[in-house]
């Protein structure tokens, strides 16, 4: 079984996609920031990690920077309300980028296609 | 002589007749013959001095003032005895000077025709009698002179009395001339005054043509330069022969001019000393009066001028005055024109205004004030002589005459400024006025017929004889132009059609003064106008940067609640698919979750829609059915719809091409066209919505038309429409409209606006179909 880090503030949105990707057979594990995140790494080791950018304590781009020192081939996606930060080179180092929606076969498909299971 | 009686007889009656009141003539003739019938002797006569030959003895008799008694002619030496004195040498006579302390008065002359021997007695007779002649010739001479003296005096004081009665010049001259006549018995006159500006000796008053003769003038010059009277004869060889008296007339110094009279009245006499002195008294009583009158008429002439100047001023300051009362450009016309045809204003009939146009060159009609027929002068005048009022008050009172035919003719000419033989272009490029009081000669008329149509010519100065059947030669008209700061700007054209007064250098010199002022007013007119405009639009961008401040304030307030509300709204929307997911299909609640999660997604595609209008985002171009699109937009106003009964009309044609384009975007498109007529129509009358397709350039279109009964836009808005933060709506922030604009421009497409005022209002959305793109993508590479 996959296991997925969602890495958000929201904690309605952390629960919807604990939900929505338990439902697709993944083991989903939750982190409010980057930092909690960072320390959830090396204790749940996911295949791969949702990263929203806008969070407090640490953002979605530090977090980025760090992961990637770590485990420079995990899978991130990165998360967020609108596209502006597709454009960004500080976002480069992500795999797939996101933009958030209430119909989420888009980011389900994103998931599948980076973990090779389409 | 022979005895005592007879002496007594004589002696009585020489005393009678010396004191008798008869004319002397007869009185000395009756003397002579008494003295002859009393000696007896055969002639007795009285020899005048003037007729006494210098040459002769009789002369030597008179000279040497002692009588001559001759008894017998015999002894008589005959010395220096002339021959027509040789009769007075008769048998026996006695010649007895008569004389007194300043002149001789003649010889008294008693012949006998025999020889006669004179007594003492007789002798003393003789002498006695002598004395008693004499004494009769000096008080007759002394009588003459006085009656002379008082006919000068009285002529001198004729001539006072009607010099000093006039002071008008050309009277005064006149009667100096003629007084003059009449007392010198002169068969001419002549008067030269000098001009005073000029310094020219001119001619004033003549009477028997004298003037026209060369030298009369030379005569004039010489006496008015040395200030020296002559008296002139001319006799003998030159004919006619002249006698001339020429006087100065000399005041306080000063040479005013002369007089000079000429010829006597009977041929053979000339002017003599008396005359000569009577005309240096003539001029010297005449000169100052001649001056005292020169003044009078200067200073009336210049009080005459000076009350005009003040006229003129205090009229034109009324004028400005009234100028001043607006800076509105069409009242500020109306005022000028109004000004120049109103009788107590410069009072032409007609004036029309040009304006220079600078972008093109040319010369437009702006206005012309005036009547359109003779008849409607009368009226016009006889109504404004009835009112009553100042000067600016009648012309604030009068109303523009937009209707008039004049002016809708004037208002319709555009001259080239290049057409040098127009008067109207001439009076811009040369800047001066022109007179033209004989259109029809080369330097008026033929210039104004403009051969490129100029519409002046024909209506107002080259056809007038035309039109209005009148001989145009009694036609004139005249141009001034109207000078702004240091340029033309205009040209007032006036006549006097109706009247026909023609028009003075004096009307133009005071209509360019005018028309200064006016010129002045007009361009402060333009100039506000200009300002205004100017400031207007200042007005509205500076609410527009003020509306654009506030709403990328709310712009970026939005941002951020966009932001905030991203999260709830996916977690709502991501719930609600979960719940859907589990209703079973039958369930009612399959379809409260399904608008919920319908609603979400516009939600979410508006929170899209803004950012991309803030960020400028490139849209998500894909392949997509209008059709489709436009059912989708009106599905969320359906429910509406329905209830309120407004009418539908959907007639989407089957053939209508796909387009590339952002599905939200153009959704967000038609949902807010499709809202906008929703809310004009406030519950009643017919949306339209038409989906067909069009060929452009041989390229296929699809085009949308949205179209309400909403009563339209108010022309006024119209061209803001799609203004970014432009709103009439309380409620809206302004962005429907520009919103629509951004994205239909970003789809390569057009927005047209087709507005019925009072009915409703069409919008007509054109977009490309992909080919067309991609040729366009080609061309474009």
């Amino acid at each position: 079984m996959k296991k997925i880090l969602v890495v958000d503030d929201e904690e309605s949105i952390r629960f919807l996609y604990k939900e929505e990707l338990e439902e697709e057979g993944y083991l989903v594990e939750c982190a409010q920031n980057g930092k909690e995140a960072l320390e959830k790494l090396s204790l749940f080791k996911p295949d791969l990690i949702s990263l929203d950018i806008k969070m407090p304590v640490m953002d979605g781009i530090e977090a980025l920077k760090r992961i990637r020192e770590i485990e420079r081939r995990l899978p991130v996606i990165l998360c967020s309300a609108y596209g502006e930060y597709k454009q960004d080179l500080t976002t480069w180092a992500s795999d797939a980028y996101v933009v958030k929606c209430a119909d989420l076969s888009n980011f389900k498909s994103t998931i599948r296609k980076l973990l090779g299971l389409s | 002589m022979s005895n005592l009686l007879n002496t007594y007889d004589l002696l009585k009656s020489i005393v009678q007749l010396s004191t008798s009141s008869m004319p002397i003539q007869v009185k000395l003739d009756q003397m002579l013959q008494s003295i002859s019938e009393a000696f007896q002797s055969s002639q007795c006569l009285l020899l005048k001095p003037e007729k006494i030959d210098k040459e002769g003895f009789l002369s030597r008799l008179l000279s040497e003032k002692k009588p001559l008694w001759v008894e017998d002619r015999s002894s008589l030496q005959k010395e220096n005895v002339l021959l027509e004195e040789e009769s007075l040498l008769s048998p026996a006579f006695a010649c007895i000077p008569l004389y007194d302390a300043m002149s001789s008065q003649g010889i008294l002359y008693i012949g006998f025709s025999r020889p006669h021997p004179f007594s003492s007695q007789e002798r003393d007779i003789l002498l006695l009698i002598g004395e008693a002649i004499g004494g009769v010739i000096r008080s007759d001479c002394l009588h003459q002179k006085s009656e002379e003296t008082l006919l000068e005096l009285a002529a001198l004081y004729e001539i006072e009395k009607t010099v000093t009665a006039t002071l008008k010049l050309e009277n005064l001259f006149e009667s100096i001339v003629s007084s003059g006549l009449k007392i010198l018995k002169a068969k001419g006159g002549v008067l030269r005054v000098e001009d005073r500006k000029t310094g020219e000796l001119k001619l004033k008053w003549s009477v028997g043509g004298y003037d026209q003769h060369p030298l009369d003038e030379k005569i004039a010059r010489k006496v008015f330069h040395t200030q020296v009277p002559l008296s002139l004869d001319s006799s003998g060889e030159e004919k006619p022969s002249f006698s001339i008296l020429c006087a100065p007339f000399v005041s306080k110094g000063k040479v005013l001019g002369t007089l000079t009279f000429y010829d006597k009245d009977s041929d053979s006499q000339k002017f003599d000393e008396k005359d000569f002195q009577f005309l240096l008294m003539m001029v010297n009583q005449m000169s100052c009066t001649i001056e005292n009158a020169l003044i009078h008429h200067e200073t009336s002439e210049m009080a005459c001028n000076h009350e005009k100047t003040v006229k003129e001023l205090s009229t034109l300051c009324e004028l400005n005055k009234t100028l001043l009362t607006t800076v509105n450009f069409e009242q500020i016309i109306h005022m000028t024109l109004a000004a120049i045809t109103i009788g107590d204003g410069l009072g032409f009939n007609r004036a029309m205004l040009f304006l220079v146009n600078e972008k093109s060159n040319t010369l437009d009609g702006t206005m012309a004030v005036g009547p359109d027929s003779a008849e409607e002068a009368g009226k016009i005048w006889s109504a404004l002589s009835q009112r009553k009022g100042n000067l600016s008050d009648l012309i604030t009172q009068l109303s523009p005459e937009g209707h008039s035919n004049l002016n809708a003719i004037v208002k319709g000419i555009q001259i080239p400024l290049e057409q040098e033989q127009c008067i109207l272009s001439r009076t811009v490029l040369e800047g001066r006025p022109f007179n033209i009081r004989f259109p029809q000669s080369k330097e008026g008329w033929l210039q104004t017929r403009c051969e490129r149509g100029c519409h002046l010519g024909s209506e107002v100065g080259c056809y007038v004889s035309e039109h209005l059947s009148r001989d145009p030669r009694v036609y004139s008209f005249a141009t001034v132009p109207l000078w702004g700061k240091g340029r033309v700007i205009g040209v007032i054209l006036v006549d006097n059609l109706y009247n026909q007064i023609s028009i003075t250098d004096e009307d133009i010199r005071f209509l360019g003064m005018f028309s200064n002022q006016a010129g002045l007013a007009i361009e402060n007119a333009i100039l506000y106008r200009h300002l205004e405009e100017v400031h207007q639009e200042l007005k509205e961008t500076q609410n527009l940067l003020i509306h654009r401040e506030k709403m990328a304030a709310l712009g970026e307030l939005s941002n951020s609640i966009a932001h905030e509300i991203k999260n709830p709204l996916v977690s709502i929307g991501g719930f609600a698919r979960r719940l859907y997911r589990t209703i079973p299909d039958d369930a009612p609640e399959k379809r409260y979750t399904q608008t919920i999660m319908v609603e979400v997604a516009r939600l979410e595609g508006i929170l899209t829609d803004i950012y991309h209008y803030t960020h400028d985002e490139s849209s998500a171009f894909k392949e997509c059915d209008l059709r489709k699109i436009l059912e989708d937009s009106l599905s969320l106003f359906q429910e509406r719809i329905d209830v309120e009964g407004l009418e539908l009309v959907q007639e989407y044609s089957e053939e209508v091409p796909q387009i590339n384009g952002d599905y939200h975007q153009l959704r967000q498109v038609f949902f807010n066209l499709i809202n906008n007529a929703y809310q004009a129509m406030k519950g009643q009358g017919t949306l339209s919505l038409r989906l067909h397709s069009i060929a452009k350039n041989g390229a296929p279109y699809a085009q949308v038309e949205v179209e309400d009964t909403g009563g339209g836009i108010d022309p006024e808005n119209l061209h803001n429409i799609f203004n970014p933060f432009y709103t009439t709506k309380d409620s809206s922030l302004g962005l429907g409209l520009p919103i629509i604009h951004k994205i239909i421009t970003s789809h390569r497409g057009q927005i047209e606006v087709d507005n019925q005022p009072g009915t409703g209002v069409k919008f007509i959305v054109t977009l490309p179909s992909p080919e067309k793109e991609k040729e366009n993508g080609l061309k474009g590479s």
